[in-house]
Order: structure tokens, then sequence, then C-alpha cells
């Protein structure tokens, strides 16, 4: 039997000698765009073709200053976007309320929109001054579900305009050292959203959540919490007691221990793929921040399906050698088949890589 | 010891013939002139609502991104004909598939051609319903391992027709049905693929009135382990089966790489099939096989250690490690074959493979018409109720029984313990 399963394999194998390839197939030739005037499908766009008709905010638009109904919000540790700057938003209808809850995100009633605006300031170490915005992402709540729209805001930074195929674009800024700096900026398409907001079939929100909220409130001048601001000004109900709720650290929070701010930055750059429902649930990587399983956090666990992504290292996380560690590996890479998060990100964050390369020494000294 | 010299041999002379002829591929070179819809066509895709139709003009479209439609109802998808609306994601830089379908209802595509995605042409995913019509599904230019895996690939999906339709250079399957139920495939071609058409891990299908030539493998019937439902209920008629003699391109560890080239049609570790009124002729190694999972596993070989980058394009490969699920049964059973025509121009084995080499050996020099492996679980006995193959009336053949288990030992054309009937 031993003999024969032999025979079938070098079979396998010499069968294969005539077949190496030469030529390469992974160019792309040349198109002329084609000019075609009657419409693919039935069009019925419901949607608001501007920013503006929403009345987010107050004219000038481009200074994001919010009406009435709309609230700014902001997070204890976002996700990275290529630097781009986030100023976010909740809308909420009427008298509408947010319901708290102590894991997962907030319930919102039905007509809730949470806005997100991407930005790049010209000038990194004057944010406030010039910026450039690029894309105003919704997530409108209606008939219990989330839909997502996309809005790409003109060069004049007057308005922007319903967008449903994505676009790349080109930014410049100047950073923090005084550095130009350059990217090429890719605005998703509307089936990409699924890609990072999906739970099962739906498209859910990932933000608003009462870890990520517990922070203080930045447009309070009495260094107010926020989730404190919120239930004050009345639009979220059955808030409980401070010491009850979850915090997420600041990434960046320099007094806090090394490992809370990694666990931290994975939580909110990784984990909504890398969790047991979510789109990376067969890595068996799972970075939530209360993961307390260190195999399912990485440490010394060999990929599942990381191909060419794991750079022929053994283990995602090898405590006191971040050089041998895929979790690294892949933070630095911008290979679009190797790079994590897959999309999203094309250069690296440098300041985020040296946080988990400290995390990963650490780990070996507390073993 | 004589049969280790021998094979040791045999070995030799198969690497020598293999390095000293340079096997010319064939090639597909449609004439293109590619035009830019992609914005207006991926907006289609993107926005098409529950019922619409998105109907796509004539032109050879280039697109650098996967189209996809997710969750959506009565969607049809059409062009202007195969010849007319060619769609084609030569060098994508986005996505793996050319078109990607999940999660739908009552969807319908036809009349159009996809070509060159740098996975699968044509996936659809956990959807009811659908119709593949009149599309072709191509590689471009030399056959070649590069090429992307499968053609048109429904996989987790009930209610499924796929019907004239063509298949050309998958460097897995050209049209290939997985873990699917009530599937009929008809009247379609596949030339120049590894696999022309394969039937993977499915329940209730029909394959009939099919042309299939020129692959590696013409067509596969399939069960393999560790997947999400297991394969029995096949009727295979009516196809004519031919010239599937090209060399193996497909990805070094993939299933399909351990095609033998030259072989008409495989049943492979699969319950209830009828095979009837079919034409197989022209196979170098045999016109049709019904072998167990066995002969594909790599038990204990270090050598078939797998390539990585298999498991990114979701190739299937070997799984090495069967026995350990309970719910799959390696060992074909209840298959009848029966008013098949079977013939061959070719009056000599391949020396190509060890199967060419045994059949010399063992079989007067005989390309057979029909084999069976002969291997079956402990405890099992040929013929027993479960592991019953019948052969019946398919004119003049071929039969070998090959003991395979056994070191050939009983290796015989002896067809009598095989001759019965099944009701399927």
């Amino acid at each position: 039997m031993k003999q024969f399963k032999g025979i079938w394999f070098s079979l396998v194998f010499f069968g294969c000698v005539s077949c190496q390839d030469t030529i390469d197939k992974s160019l792309a030739p040349k198109a002329t765009k084609f000019v075609f005037n009657k419409p693919l499908i039935k069009k019925e766009v419901t949607e608001k073709e501007k920013l503006s008709e929403y009345g987010f905010f107050k004219l000038p638009l481009a200074n994001l200053d919010p009406t009435e109904q709309v609230v700014l919000y902001n997070l204890n540790t976002p996700l990275f976007s290529n630097y781009a700057f986030k100023k976010r938003f909740i809308y909420l209808p009427g008298d509408a309320k947010m319901r708290y809850k102590n894991s997962g995100i907030m319930e919102f009633e039905n007509g809730s929109i949470l806005i997100k605006n991407f930005y790049y300031p010209e000038d990194f170490r004057n944010p406030e001054q010039e910026k450039k915005i690029l894309e105003t992402r919704l997530l409108i709540k209606k008939n219990n579900q989330w839909k997502p729209l996309n809005y790409i805001w003109n060069e004049e930074q007057t308005e922007a305009s319903l967008n449903y195929i994505g676009k790349v674009k080109l930014v410049n800024w100047i950073d923090k050292e005084g550095e130009k700096q350059t990217v090429s900026y890719s605005i998703p398409n509307l089936n990409q959203c699924k890609n990072c907001h999906a739970r099962g079939k739906y498209v859910v929100p990932i933000g608003p959540t009462a870890a990520q909220w517990n922070k203080t409130y930045a447009m309070s001048l009495s260094n107010k919490n926020q989730l404190d601001y919120f239930h004050e000004k009345g639009i979220l109900k059955e808030l409980v007691e401070p010491n009850s709720r979850p915090k997420l650290p600041g990434w960046d929070n320099v007094l806090l221990p090394i490992a809370n701010r990694a666990k931290a930055y994975l939580d909110s750059n990784c984990a909504h793929c890398h969790n047991a429902e979510g789109s990376a649930k067969n890595s068996g990587l799972y970075l939530s921040y209360n993961q307390n399983d260190s195999r399912k956090r990485g440490i010394f666990k060999p990929p599942i399906a990381a191909g060419k992504g794991s750079g022929d290292f053994i283990y995602d996380i090898v405590p006191g050698h971040p050089d041998q560690s895929i979790l690294i590996y892949r933070m630095k890479s911008n290979d679009p088949s190797i790079r994590m998060p897959e999309i999203g990100r094309s250069i690296e964050h440098s300041e985020a890589v040296v946080l988990l390369e400290q995390y990963i020494e650490e780990l070996a000294q507390n073993n | 010891m004589k049969k280790f010299i021998f094979v040791i041999c045999a070995l030799l002379v198969i690497l020598v013939l293999c390095m000293s002829f340079e096997k010319e591929m064939p090639e597909y070179n449609p004439e293109r002139n590619y035009v830019d819809l992609e914005d207006e066509i991926l907006e289609a895709f993107i926005l098409a609502k529950d019922s619409a139709t998105i109907q796509l003009p004539e032109g050879h479209f280039l697109f650098s991104q996967s189209l996809s439609i997710d969750g959506k109802k009565h969607i049809t998808v059409k062009g202007m004909g195969m010849d007319k609306t060619i769609l084609s994601f030569k060098g994508q830089t986005n996505g793996a598939e050319g078109i990607l379908v999940t999660n739908c209802s009552n969807f319908t595509i036809e009349d159009l051609t996809i070509e060159d995605a740098a996975g699968d042409n044509l996936k659809i995913s956990e959807s009811k319903n659908v119709i593949i019509r009149n599309i072709r599904s191509a590689w471009t230019g030399k056959v070649s391992t590069q090429n992307g895996a499968y053609g048109i690939y429904p996989v987790l999906t009930e209610n499924l027709v796929i019907e004239d339709c063509v298949a050309i250079g998958a460097s897995d399957a050209g049209i290939y049905v997985g873990q699917s139920q009530n599937v009929i495939i008809r009247n379609n071609k596949a030339f120049y693929n590894v696999a022309g058409i394969e039937s993977e891990n499915s329940i209730g299908v029909e394959i009939y009135k099919n042309d299939i030539y020129q692959n590696t493998g013409g067509l596969l019937i399939f069960n393999l382990p560790k997947l999400t439902l297991y394969g029995k209920g096949v009727k295979a008629h009516d196809n004519k089966v031919y010239d599937n003699n090209l060399e193996n391109f497909g990805v070094k560890g993939s299933i399909v790489s351990g095609v033998p080239k030259g072989t008409g049609v495989i049943i492979m570790a699969t319950q209830d099939v009828d095979f009837y009124n079919n034409t197989v002729q022209d196979h170098v190694t045999s016109n049709l096989s019904v072998v167990s999972y066995l002969v594909f596993a790599a038990e204990d070989d270090p050598e078939a250690a797998i390539d990585q980058s298999i498991q990114d394009r979701g190739i299937r490969a070997v799984e090495a490690n069967f026995e350990s699920d309970i719910e799959y049964n390696a060992y074909p059973g209840n298959v009848f074959i029966r008013e098949n025509a079977f013939e061959n121009k070719f009056s000599f084995p391949t020396l190509s493979n060890e199967y060419g080499w045994l059949m010399i050996f063992k079989n007067k020099m005989v390309i057979p018409d029909v084999v069976y492996d002969g291997i079956l679980p402990d405890g099992a006995i040929i013929q027993d109720e479960n592991h019953k193959i019948c052969i019946g009336d398919n004119g003049d053949f071929n039969f070998v029984f090959m003991d395979a288990a056994n070191d050939f030992e009983a290796f015989s054309n002896n067809l009598s313990p095989f001759i019965c009937s099944l009701d399927l």
C-alpha cells in the first residue's frame, strides 16, 4: 500500500516537470475610455446627492461646525488611516436618544447617522490651520439596519458629492517633524465598507462603544467625561456608574503601561476582523482588548492561512523578538498581499510599530 | 526487491523523457481591443437593486478590480453574447475574482465572456436558484500554471444550472461545482483546463451532453474530506469525453495536480453514481477510473509538503489527515457504469506516469477503459453492499481490477464479480 502511494506521488511531481513558466501574465494591457450614454441599470437614486443637503454643518461647510442635532465625539484609540485626521459626529433625529451598552456598540434609534470626516491638515504642527477634507462617510440606521454612504469633497472644499465607486487621490502634508509627506489615498467603494464593518451579513458601526467613549470630552471646558456629557445633554440613557464602565486605554498615552496601549491599538486596528465572528475568524488570531488567551493573542501561535504574509517566520509573536514576529512584519509591510490591515493603510504607522515592538520585547521579560 | 528496481528505473526513464521533450502547450489568443467602462459597470454592480437587470453593451471591457454582488435577489447580468461582450480582468490590481456573487437568490448571468482574472473568473458562493448560461470563461495566451484556478465556480449553492458555457485554460477546473445541491451541468464545452468539468462534494448532480476534450483529466466526480457537504447522487450521461491528454499544469500540491494526463473520467470516493450512455475515448492513461481517496492522500510523505501559495489562492490541497474526519467516506460505492462507448486510438500506454508502466507490465500493454482500484476500508470486502461497483453492457472494452491495496497481487481483467446492476 505504502509503495503504491509512493508511486502516485512520484507521478504528481514528475507530472509537473514540463510546466515551468517564463511568461508573465500579470501585466495589464491598455484600454481607451469607452463612451456609453445609455444607463446600464435603471438607477433610482433616492440618496441625497450632496452632503450639504443633510444640514449637518453650518456654512461654510468645510469648517465642520455642527448644527443643533449633531454632536462631536472622540475615541480613546482610533483606527490608523494613513495619518488622516478624523472628525466624528452623531446625528440624532428629533428627540431620539442612544441607549448605553456596557459592551458592544451603543443602541441607536432608526434615523440616527454616524458621520466621519477624513482630512489632512496642510501642516501637522498646526492642525487647526488650513486643511484638506477628502471624504465624509456616513452610517445611516434605517429599518433597524445600518447602511453606508460616502461623499467625496471637491477641490474648492465647498461641497461633497455622493460616490459609490471609490477614488484614489494623491495627498501631501508636512508632518510633525516638518518633513514633507505624500500618500496615494484610497477612498473605498461602497462594497468595501463591509470589509471592516461586517458582522455576519450585516453592516455595523465599530467605534461608538462605552470603552472607546470613556474619556474626557474634547468640547467640554471642565474635563467632563464624554459619556457623562452625553448623558447630561439628554442624548444617552441608562448610563451606569463611572466605576462600572469599561475603558480602552489611549494607545498614545505615555502614562499608561506599554502592554495596555499595545492591546488597545490592536483592538482598534485589528479586532474588527480578528475576532471569533469577524472576517478573519479562520486565522485563529483574536485581538480584542479583553482577549486573555495568549495563544489567541498570537504568542507562539503559528499562522493558519497567512501564505506569503508570514514572511517565512514561524509565529505571530515571538516574545523578545519583534524582528521574528509575523505581526510586526505585516505592520511594517506596504505590499498589498502582505500588509495588515489589508485596506485603509498603504504607509507604515511607524509610531505604532515602535509601540508594538516594545510590547513584544517586554513579553519576554514578563515570562 | 525486483519491483523496487523496476520503479527506480522507470522513474529515471520518465525523468529523462520529461527533460528532453519540452512539451508545447496550446494557446488561446482571441483578438481584443480593450476599452474602459470600469466606473460605470462597477457602479451598476454596486447599485443594482433587487430585481434589476444589468444589461452590458458590446465591447471588450478591461477592469482593474473585481466586480461583486452581495445579498441581492432576482438580479440578472446580461451581455450581448459571448463573442460580443467581453469582461477582461487581465492584470487586475484589486481582488482575486473576476465576478464574485455571494448570498444572492435567483441570480442569472448570461451571454458574455469573462477572461483572465487573477483567481477565479466567476465565483458564486452561498447562493440559491442560480443560472449560468452561455458564458465563456477563458485565460488567454499560452496555457499556464499562472492562469487562475477555476473558470466557472459555484460553491455552497443550491438549485443551479450551468448550460451552454465554454471553459478554457483553468489551472484547476474549467467548470467546477463544489459543496452544492440540485445541480444541472449540460451542453457545455471544456478544453485546455487541468480538469475539464468537476463535480465535487455535491448532492443531486446531473451532468449531460457536455463536450470535454484536450484537458489533463476530462470529467472528475470527486468527494473530498473535511468539507461542509459530502457528495452523492451523481448522474452523468450523454457526454463526449475525449482526447484529454494535456500536460498537467496544475499548481503543485493541489488535488488536480495529482491527476495523470490522459485520464478521461475519474469517479473518486463518491456514492450513488450512475454513469451511462457516454462516449469516452482516446486517453493515454485510462478512459475511466473508479478510485478511493487513498490514491491521492499524502500520508507520511514529506515531499508532499504543500506550497503555501496554494492556500492563498483557495486551491484544494491534498488532506493527509482525512481519517480524522468521521463523516467522510473515502471509498466509492453504488457506482453503475453502463451503456457507454469506450474507444482508444492510442495503442500503447503513456510512459509519462507509473500507471502507464503498470499497464505495460500487467495489462499486456493495453490502455484500460475501466479501472477499479479495489482499495477498501479495513473489514470490508470487494462488492459488499457498501462498496458495490456494477458494470453493465458497455460493448467491447478492457476492464482492470488493480488490487492496489495489495501491491497489485490480484491484478485482473476478470469482469464477472462486477457484472450486476443497481437501481439509482
